[in-house]
């Protein structure tokens, strides 16, 4: 491996582990407050790069402009998911999974009919990009998805440690039954957690539209990796996502380009049956909830 | 009290008389294509009772799916390659995803809950990038998968490709094996199953090895999951790694979850009724683009308003006739 | 149930329209015009696939209103509108199966056309018992074992040795390459083909060919992984659409300055607009747009391609337009041509009048059925291909048409060995 390739390297699994880290946060948040695998947020992350689809390669608004509405506009969905299926369904974890893989097949008909089976394209807002040294480059779109994790998850952490509703949220993440004793509103918990985790995975599907060429089954291929992570990371904690996010990505791109995408598919998945056996906890959950 | 028991005894014979006439006849009424439809109909209503049998024991796999898959590639390629005859093929196939299961009982059953069903997922997955993997080509035929399965051969002058005659095979299996999953279900082990799924601590407290218990459930959910795919490889004559992919394996989950756990025949509603919904009704409203829309719409709407599944109605239904019934003998005993 | 309520459909119809007809006594013409032939199409429909099955439902739709418009295909003494009886087979063998069962035995069709693929060994054992002619898009579905399975429009990926012979004969400072595809039944046969190539016009290939997982979204680390090798020639293999234009972009924004060559560039004004005018400009692919004055030349058989290509963008707009929009449309001509020919719709008979004289008409020129050696069988239609590279402005242009057949006379060792490398021979093929 030539320097040139490892800097071009780290800078690739920077920009995968970022926007991991978001969808991946996200969905281990609404795992921790509302106790619900949502099988739909890799299509939530769709819908989001479909917003910028719509408004900014279709309408014409401007690119962060889009993004904003993504963010907004894949939160409500989150909200309404909240509303409509979570809630009936609280005492009924595996009834939620099943709600969701429903909406899943809604939100990707929606998709398929409103703009076609194909892949969408996405012009990029920017052509700009920052060359490191020669044979090493970070463009800004790809810059825009550091940025936005590093901010977005930053802001959520401190949102979760300084703000009441923040600590709300990580009582219910940590223990419900306890968190409702001590007269926690958990519908209110839940429609936040619920909003903030698809609002998150809503921003890295816009941010990444212009990058990947948006198909209404784009949502597969990034649950199974948000579903590695959380695993790994442990389901209860945000942190452990962040860490096991960028761990991941390193690993993942480094033994794509080194060997081929397939290993490191089953490398990732060794990975994690490892930790699942070794510690099922994972490496940084506290305590097991099953 | 003895008078009634005979009587239900009679009345569950005539029903099971009754359900073998039907089933019998039942291909004759339907179209070719609706016969094609009605074999892997009977398949799949293997596949998703024997996923039942592990969900007595309270554990959610994800893998089921795979393990369908690894009865199919065995069966496929002892036929093919090692030229079994099919019917021994297909046992073997069975076998094979018997015994993986049994190799993966150890890692897995180190967990449960979601972390088991994590982890079966995983478990799945690598078996199933292992068939995709290209160093494996040669065994496994790749991304493709195994074609030209040997079909069943005629017995008797009887021709298998013929849907109806298949039918009539997997017929047979399938009761077969329904009837061992039931008595399984009846017997002290699966009381034990129960045991373990709503009282582990307790059942292990007095001796009952859960381990053991978890292991033998999934051995066997695996050993009937792998016999469903050998019925499916050599009738279909074709597999391939995407076939048994996690969306396959939602299906089973959606079957099983929309019929209900609660009866052995809660899941064999539900994917008859999901069958007949998306495979007749939803192809014959010519909306092939909207039907994923129409299931999932079926799929939440079932789940908020029937939590219980399909066969939580049968009571009720029941229940409604049965109060009819009283009110009737209490209006003719006024009479009187 | 549906099987009654079809037939009560089509008895009502039936009825009605003699009643009709008696009614106001139409002239006998009329009655010939009015039977009609059912053409099957077996394919992805829904899923993640159907962008391989949908245009080219959309493609035959205007075949059949313009050949419906004409009064229909002329077969023996009679005019047949043709009528087309979709069913989606999900990419699945089984419902292949059924798909294929319900379209030959309830709505009597005479032709299928599928996709291919996965799909085409359920439906097989079908084909074989029902004796019914079907068509891939793929012709790696073809083996010695049915005869009743032709690729007669795109002979996947043997056409893709034109562009490179092309590229060598223009570019001849050209001198290494890479190639990168997906890890999967389209990538694999592909690469052998491009690996041929190259070698065939003294271009070095450097490194391993570079499989990746189809599943893929983030194509950095590839790009990043063929740059490092300093390639002149930049091959992106049978890659999708969904991988093309993210590798293009990527080999764009990681200061890629050489040769970029592919199978298909669908959408390709949209990579213009993600890359430069200046960087796509060259860019080397095999799918001519069909508003190319070029494909108005002699030797195209494809009827009204201009024209073609106009409705299509008018029914379904512009940036609908790919690979498999015309691919479906020119087999029905060939199909339309041989039933024609052998004055009849039977299946059998129209394989025998469309296989006659080992030669047929492809949608580039006159070609001849071929695939022994490759395939086990002479199933695929083998001629002329285009050559289509990406002008200054950003527009796709047919450079040339290159013939196949003459490059396999002189080559064929090299595509035998490669395939045989990598294990896409026919008796290979499990």
């Amino acid at each position: 491996m030539t320097v040139e390739l490892f800097f071009q390297t780290v800078v690739n699994a920077t920009y995968a582990a970022s926007y991991m880290a978001l969808i991946a946060v996200g969905f281990v948040l609404i795992f921790g407050v509302m106790g619900v695998v949502n099988f739909a947020h890799g299509e939530l992350y769709m819908a989001g790069a479909y917003t910028v689809v719509a408004l900014y390669a279709g309408v014409g608004l401007p690119f962060f402009v889009a993004v904003a509405a993504g963010l907004v506009f894949v939160g409500l969905l989150g909200l309404l998911m909240e509303l409509a299926l979570f809630r009936p369904l609280r005492d009924n974890p595996l009834g939620g999974l099943i709600a969701s893989i429903g909406f899943l097949l809604i939100l990707q008909t929606i998709a398929v009919l409103g703009f076609g089976v194909r892949m969408k394209n996405v012009p990029p807002s920017t052509q700009e990009k920052l060359v490191l040294m020669d044979g090493a480059v970070l463009t800004y779109q790809r810059l825009y998805v550091i940025l936005a994790a590093v901010i977005l998850l930053t802001a959520l952490w401190f949102f979760l440690r300084k703000s009441k509703f923040g600590w709300a949220l990580r009582a219910c993440a940590q223990d419900r039954e306890a968190a409702v004793l001590q007269g926690m509103s958990i519908n209110q918990t839940a429609r936040l957690a619920m909003f903030i985790g698809a609002a998150l995975a809503g921003v890295a599907g816009a941010l990444t539209a212009p990058l990947v060429s948006p198909t209404p089954f784009m949502g597969h291929s990034v649950i199974v990796t948000a579903f590695i992570i959380i695993i790994v990371g442990g389901l209860g904690s945000l942190e452990g996502a962040v860490l096991v996010a960028i761990l991941y990505a390193f690993v993942h791109t480094f033994v794509t380009t080194l060997y081929d995408g397939t290993l490191a598919n089953i490398v990732g998945l060794l990975l994690m049956l490892g930790v699942l056996i070794v510690k099922p906890t994972g490496l940084f959950g506290a305590k097991e909830r099953a | 009290m003895p008078k009634t028991d005979t009587n239900t005894n009679f009345l569950g014979l005539l029903g099971f008389a009754l359900l073998a006439v039907v089933l019998i006849a039942l291909p004759h009424l339907l179209s070719f294509s609706q016969q094609e439809i009605l074999v892997l109909l009977v398949i799949n209503v293997l596949l998703v009772c024997s996923y039942r049998l592990l969900t007595l024991t309270g554990e959610w796999s994800l893998a089921h799916a795979v393990i369908m898959g690894v009865g199919a590639y065995s069966s496929a390629l002892a036929a093919k390659q090692l030229s079994f005859p099919v019917p021994l093929a297909m046992l073997t196939g069975a076998g094979v995803a018997g015994f993986l299961a049994f190799l993966l009982s150890f890692p897995l059953f180190r967990m449960k809950g979601f972390y088991f069903l994590i982890a079966s997922f995983a478990a799945g997955e690598v078996i199933r990038l292992t068939w995709k993997w290209s160093d494996l080509t040669f065994l496994f035929g790749g991304p493709k998968g195994i074609k030209r399965i040997p079909p069943f051969p005629d017995f008797l002058s009887i021709d298998f490709y013929e849907p109806v005659n298949y039918y009539y095979l997997c017929l047979i299996v399938v009761a077969i094996s329904l009837l061992i999953l039931y008595r399984i279900e009846r017997s002290r082990i699966g009381l034990t199953f129960h045991a373990i799924h709503w009282q582990d601590k307790l059942a292990e407290s007095v001796g009952v090895n859960t381990f053991r218990y978890r292991m033998l459930a999934f051995v066997v959910s695996a050993f009937f999951a792998g016999l469903a795919g050998a019925l499916y490889a050599h009738y279909v004559g074709a597999v391939a790694p995407n076939r048994f992919s996690v969306e396959e394996m939602v299906y089973i989950l959606i079957w099983a979850i929309v019929g209900g756990t609660a009866t052995f025949y809660g899941p064999i509603i539900g994917v008859v009724t999901l069958t007949i919904l998306n495979e007749v009704i939803l192809r014959s409203l010519d909306v092939d683009e909207m039907r994923p829309m129409f299931y999932g719409a079926i799929l939440i709407i079932s789940i908020l308003f029937l939590p219980n599944g399909l066969e939580s109605l049968l009571p009720k239904i029941k229940g409604w006739f049965a109060a009819r019934k009283e009110k009737r003998a209490m209006t003719e005993q006024l009479a009187e | 149930m549906t099987k009654f309520a079809m037939n009560r459909r089509d008895f009502l119809s039936t009825t009605a329209a003699v009643t009709v007809m008696a009614g106001v006594s139409m002239p006998k013409m009329s009655f010939a015009a009015d039977k009609v032939v059912k053409i099957g199409f077996l394919a992805p429909l829904t899923g993640a696939v159907a962008a391989w099955g949908k245009p080219g439902l959309d493609g035959c739709k205007i075949w059949a209103d313009w050949v419906n418009a004409d009064g229909g295909v002329k077969i023996g003494d009679d005019a047949y509108k043709v009528e087309f009886v979709a069913y989606d087979d999900e990419y699945d063998p089984s419902k292949a199966r059924t798909g294929a069962v319900k379209l030959i035995k309830e709505d009597d069709v005479k032709f299928i056309m599928m996709l291919g693929g996965d799909p085409w060994p359920g439906a097989s054992p079908v084909a074989e018992k029902e004796n019914m002619l079907f068509s891939t898009l793929l012709p790696s579905d073809l083996s010695p074992d049915t005869e009743l399975l032709v690729a007669p429009c795109e002979v996947h990926p043997i056409y893709n040795v034109t562009g490179v012979e092309w590229l060598a004969e223009n570019k001849p400072e050209l001198k290494t390459a890479v190639v990168c595809a997906q890890d999967d039944s389209l990538g694999k046969p592909s690469v052998a083909t491009y690996l041929a190539a190259f070698e065939a016009a003294g271009i070095e290939v450097l490194g391993d060919p570079i499989f990746f997982d189809p599943a893929t979204t983030d194509f950095a680390p590839i790009m990043s992984k063929m740059l490092a090798l300093k390639p002149d020639i930049i091959c992106l293999d049978t890659c999708y659409a969904d991988y093309v234009h993210p590798l293009t972009e990527q080999a764009f924004q990681q200061g890629f300055k050489g040769q970029m060559i592919s199978c298909t560039a669908d959408f390709y004004e949209k990579m213009v607009e993600k890359t430069s005018k200046e960087f796509m400009d060259g860019f080397i692919f095999q799918f001519p747009d069909f508003d190319d004055p070029a494909m108005n030349a002699e030797h195209i058989n494809f009827q009204k391609p201009n024209d073609f290509y106009a409705e299509y963008v008018k029914r379904y707009g512009k940036g609908e337009w790919s690979a498999v929009s015309w691919e479906y449309a020119s087999i029905m001509d060939l199909w339309a041509n041989a039933a024609g020919r052998a004055g009849t719709t039977e299946p059998v008979k129209v394989l025998e009048a469309m296989k006659v004289g080992g030669t047929g008409k492809q949608a580039f020129g006159e070609a001849k059925w071929w695939g022994k050696e490759l395939f086990g069988i002479d199933n695929a239609l083998v001629g002329q291909w285009p050559v289509v590279a990406i002008d200054k402005d950003g527009k796709a242009r047919i450079q040339d048409f290159k013939s196949i057949p003459a490059w396999w006379d002189k080559h064929k060792d090299l595509l035998i060995k490669h395939m045989k490398a990598l294990n896409q021979m026919y008796y290979q093929r499990s």
